[in-house]
């Protein structure tokens, strides 16, 4: 009987760590696709009106929605399930906050009574555009 | 007490070898999985730093290809990795210009050990890849002007 069951246990952990690190992986490639989005919107958002206007270096929400999204549609992202992407644009500041979020599907633990099938992960970074000398 | 005697035998203890097998191609398995998982990690730093040196080099576009695959394969080695296992291919087409974007994907090999009773995964090698995108910047002197607005 303890035989079976220690091969059962040994099965179970090796299948916990592989999840995790499919996990781990899956949160290391959405962090790169919003620092990359992020470094890509703070960029290329510039508010060109707002700074002939004025001068002030903005960042114009609708474009920045639009180059946020594009920027992690070509991350390859494409082992992960329900990618979603917030672009917050600061209404005060140069800055950007995108946020991706998905859903890492699991390898062993939805063989497993009662296991789940996946995880959700998220990460966000924030960028800054600054004016050069 | 004479040798036959069984006080003190486990019953069962015969099966210790074949759980140690079972314990050593487990961890073996294991260990295959952990070195897939450090292969991607790699194959996405390579990507990353492939197209960051891309849309941060001065250019032309051919000295910055040459500086994405440099970067990549100083990458690979920075994680302990064999550079001559890394692929570096550009997603789509190139075009170093304001606005542009550059899409680097790196496949990378990694070599499984032989697992005993299931044998080498993927013939001994599993090709993990990872991808990196990123546009060069708008605003930047020095390098040709690209179609800002598409």
């Amino acid at each position: 009987m303890l035989m079976p069951a220690a091969m059962l246990v040994f099965v179970v952990l090796g299948a916990i760590a592989v999840d995790f690190a499919v996990a781990f992986l899956g949160e290391r490639e959405v962090s790169n696709a919003a620092a990359a989005a992020a470094n890509d919107v703070a960029g290329a958002a510039l508010d060109r009106e707002r700074f002939y206007a004025d001068g002030a270096v903005r960042l114009d929400p609708a474009t920045a929605d639009e180059v946020g999204r594009s920027a992690v549609a070509a991350a390859g992202l494409d082992d992960l399930d329900e990618v979603d992407v917030r672009v917050e644009v600061a209404a005060d500041a140069p800055v950007v906050t995108v946020t991706v979020s998905a859903r890492v599907r699991y390898l062993f633990a939805k063989a497993l009574p009662g296991g789940p099938d996946g995880a959700r992960v998220e990460a966000w970074a924030t960028a800054t555009a600054e004016e050069g000398d | 007490m004479s040798w036959r005697d069984e006080t003190g035998a486990v019953g069962g203890i015969e099966v210790l070898p074949f759980a140690l097998l079972v314990f050593v191609a487990g961890t073996l398995l294991l260990a295959n999985a952990w070195a897939v998982v450090e292969g991607k990690v790699a194959a996405s730093a390579a990507a990353r730093e492939a197209a960051r040196a891309y849309v941060e080099s001065a250019g032309p576009e051919e000295a910055a290809v040459d500086e994405a695959a440099a970067a990549a394969r100083a990458a690979i080695e920075g994680h302990g990795r064999e550079p001559g296992r890394m692929e570096l291919e550009a997603v789509g087409a190139l075009s170093f210009e304001r606005c542009a974007r550059a899409t680097f994907e790196v496949r990378y090999s990694v070599a499984t050990v032989n697992v005993p009773w299931i044998g080498a995964f993927g013939g001994g090698l599993i090709t993990t890849s990872a991808r990196h995108s990123e546009v060069v910047d708008p605003y930047r002197s020095g390098v040709p002007s690209g179609d800002c607005d598409a």
